[in-house]
């Protein structure tokens, strides 16, 4: 018996794949000094997974027996995250190769770590969000510990890893409990299911649903879960990190997405509130811990941690009548933090260059030594704040109304949130005061064109967006997953 | 027949095990191995609720996640060997360097 | 009835081997235990109609994952005993309070919980029609296809991790020397003296 397979929908996967063993074998016949030619190789893969999945707009096609599903929300993130790939490379090429790192094995891993991002969003099946989850964190676990000889790398490794395997381990037995009181492990299937008479089986799928949650909130590094982020984040080469804390967590978010608002909407009640808790506690102990970090990676890593609480607000809001509404506003923050935080993280790996310690202190004299990196990351910390005129300020407004719309407890978490931008300015402002107001020392900073170039893209970027913030806004809502 | 409720008790007891080993052992292959513990009690679960729905999908995953277990386990102790090497030591709070 | 004393001769093996697993000071005693556990466990997917599975949990786990365990462990050397004093005060209670609240929480789940929805009529023999491995192979071939391929790459990963990590290259050295420590650490250096 043959499985018919629809080639045509999984073509980017099925480009990523090729590569990534194409990368891995070349990289055996290539001399040390060529080894880097492994990146402009992946770029390639890359592009052509990026050019197939453009072909798939519009699409709406299952195949594999419905566990697998193309549509407008699958497109819209695969786009997204084959970007993110594409700007990680740019920021990898130089740093990997200067630091005599296995360039061939790192290209192989984070390709297929994108592979596990790109198939994330079309995963509707538990077994196949697993499956695509492991893709995701496994090679992640070990390019966070790529510096070998640095104690501190290994041992973010080996935390993440820690975090990780556990991680999935509670969402697999909660995914257990699902399969048994549904009898499916298509989403889809398990949403009608929950939506009917259980038999008294309730209590078990809430427990159930409890420890899918926890699972994945380890992953998006929520409150009381996040405390692995930081030391991984600080730990990890500069461009993993920049990964990790975009696409991968954006991966984690895309699951978490459709399992809640597919399959697990009907119990929106229930988890409602849950996710109302993570999304206060996680952004206000992310900001009030940024607060007081001297290191820019680790401040960066407590703000992605209050960020995540910005994106977890949105869930809270479910059930309220403002379902679709509420999803397109998680979908567009998501979309808009990516953009910023890896602008600030290219930023970053230029200045890394100069200083490995990476102290916000390093930063001083930025303007002067580099004018057009310093401008860059003043837009990227404004934008992050929220602050108008960039983009962050449209992901925070979208949530704000989505919010008010809700009412009640949706209207007492936009206020919490205000605030919390509020506090926020303290430790984004903290960076562009230290570049422009603090005297360093001078000397020219040279940082790598790609790196230059990708800042400045992304600076870009986010101030067109805020001019049209229709370039993202426009997507999301287009999305198929959630009725209105 | 063994009654459902019976194995779902049971193979709580047994994820609960490997929870208690995941927090209180320090050493990071003991730590592995209680996750093991938890991915079986999950195997388990999968199993038993497979035969009670009826549904071959069940095993189908148990399946997955013993690969997946598989290739963890390797990337676990590959990690945990270079630690060692680097530091002489596999205690998971020992080789805190950053806050854990 | 033969099942329910294969159960409760079995169940409390696997429980304790488990528990023994945890308290054994020896991480090759550990390892031991958990083999046990894993035999145990495959005694129970026998009983609840999966065969296959019986195979593959004795082959890859308790044969293939346990000499992958035991290697590391002597390669890092037996003597190597683990003080069980606890340095985390809170750690250990919280694993208590978290196993028996998560015992707790799936036994009242559970209890409310009675009669579970049948799929298909005729029990699980008729799942299992023409051998269980082929009902398996059916659905992993046709629905499961895609993720049967991803677990391969999978495995690549961790190949290339063993290597990557593992492996020690005279000379070049994978990235730079460690940068100097950006903070003070007190906790180690009071490791070092207690």
């Amino acid at each position: 018996m043959n499985p018919t397979i629809d080639y045509h929908a999984i073509l980017p996967e099925l480009i990523l794949s090729g590569t990534l063993v194409v990368v891995l074998v070349v990289d055996v016949f290539l001399r040390p000094p060529r080894k880097w030619l492994a990146m402009p190789l992946s770029f390639a893969g890359v592009l052509a997974a990026f050019v197939a999945t453009l072909t798939l707009i519009g699409a709406d096609r299952t195949t594999f027996g419905g566990s697998y599903h193309v549509d407008p929300f699958a497109v819209l993130f695969k786009v997204f995250f084959l970007s993110v790939a594409m700007i990680v490379l740019f920021l990898s090429l130089r740093y990997f190769r200067e630091g005599r790192y296995y360039q061939g094995e790192y290209y192989f891993l984070l390709l297929s770590s994108v592979l596990g991002c790109v198939m994330m969003p079309s995963s509707r099946d538990l077994l196949m969000l697993f499956i695509s989850l492991e893709l995701v964190s496994a090679p992640a676990f070990l390019i966070a510990a790529f510096r070998k000889n640095d104690p501190r790398s290994n041992e973010a490794g080996l935390k993440f890893f820690l975090i990780g395997v556990l991680s999935s381990a509670v969402m697999l037995y909660g995914m257990s409990l699902i399969y048994g009181v549904t009898g499916s492990t298509n989403l889809y299937e398990i949403g009608k299911a929950l939506a009917g008479h259980l038999g008294g089986q309730e209590t078990l799928a809430l427990a159930a649903i409890l420890f899918v949650v926890t699972g994945f909130a380890f992953k998006v590094s929520a409150f009381p879960f996040q405390f692995w982020a930081p030391d991984t984040y600080e730990g990890a080469p500069v461009p993993v990190t920049a990964f990790l804390a975009s696409a991968s967590k954006a991966a984690g978010f895309t699951g978490l997405l459709q399992l809640m608002f597919v399959a697990f909407i009907h119990q929106a009640a229930f988890w409602g509130p849950v996710f109302a808790a993570f999304s206060i506690f996680t952004m206000s102990i992310g900001n009030l811990v940024a607060l007081q970090q001297r290191q820019a990676v680790r401040l960066l890593a407590y703000s992605s941690i209050a960020q995540a609480g910005y994106m977890l607000l949105p869930f809270a809001l479910a059930g309220h009548g403002v379902d679709k509404e509420a999803f397109a506003a998680a979908v567009t923050y998501i979309l808009i933090y990516a953009i910023m935080n890896l602008g600030a993280f290219a930023v970053v790996v230029a200045v890394s260059r100069k200083s490995s310690a990476l102290l916000i202190a390093d930063f001083a004299g930025l303007m002067r030594n580099a004018p057009l990196l310093a401008l860059a990351m003043t837009i990227f910390m404004v934008s992050l704040a929220g602050v108008p005129p960039t983009a962050g300020f449209w992901g925070k407004f979208f949530v704000f109304r989505a919010g008010i719309d809700a009412g009640g407890i949706g209207i007492a978490l936009a206020v919490v949130m205000v605030v919390n931008s509020v506090i926020s300015l303290f430790y984004y402002l903290a960076i562009p005061r230290q570049m422009i107001l603090v005297e360093g020392p001078e000397e020219p900073m040279r940082s790598p064109a790609l790196v230059t170039f990708v800042a400045a893209l992304a600076a870009a970027a986010v101030i067109a967006v805020f001019v049209y913030p229709d370039l993202i806004a426009h997507f999301p809502p287009l999305s198929t997953l959630v009725g209105s | 027949m063994i009654r459902l409720p019976l194995v779902l008790f049971f193979s709580a007891v047994l994820f609960s095990t490997g929870v208690y080993g995941v927090l209180a052992r320090r050493n990071g292959v003991l730590v592995l191995m209680s996750i093991e513990l938890m991915l079986n009690a999950v195997n388990v679960n999968l199993v038993a609720f497979s035969q009670y729905v009826r549904d071959i999908g069940g095993q189908v995953f148990a399946l997955f996640v013993i690969a997946v277990a598989a290739a963890e386990v390797g990337i676990g102790l590959a990690i945990v060997i270079l630690i060692f090497r680097n530091r002489e030591s596999i205690n998971v709070d020992e080789v805190s360097l950053l806050k854990w | 009835m033969a099942e329910l004393i294969v159960f409760w001769v079995f169940a409390p093996l696997a429980v304790a081997s488990g528990i023994a697993m945890l308290l054994q000071r020896n991480a090759v005693y550990s390892a031991l235990f958990l083999v046990v556990n894993f035999f145990a466990l495959a005694v129970f997917f026998l009983m609840l109609g999966a065969e296959f599975l019986f195979a593959v949990q004795i082959i890859v786990y308790a044969g293939a994952i346990m000499v992958l365990f035991l290697f590391v462990i002597m390669l890092l050397g037996v003597d190597r005993e683990e003080r069980l004093v606890e340095p985390i005060r809170w750690q250990r209670p919280l694993g208590i309070f978290l196993g028996v609240g998560i015992t707790a929480e799936i036994f009242a789940a559970v209890r409310a919980g009675v009669g579970f929805a049948a799929k298909a009529p005729g029990g699980f023999a008729l799942v299992n029609q023409g051998g269980n491995a082929q009902a398996i192979a059916k659905v992993l071939f046709t629905d499961y296809f895609l993720p049967f391929e991803i677990t391969s790459i999978l495995l690549i990963v961790a190949a290339v991790a063993a290597m990557v990590l593992a492996h020690r290259r005279r000379g070049a050295v994978s990235g730079p020397p460690p940068a100097g420590p950006a903070r003070p650490q007190p906790d180690r250096e009071a490791e070092v003296a207690g």
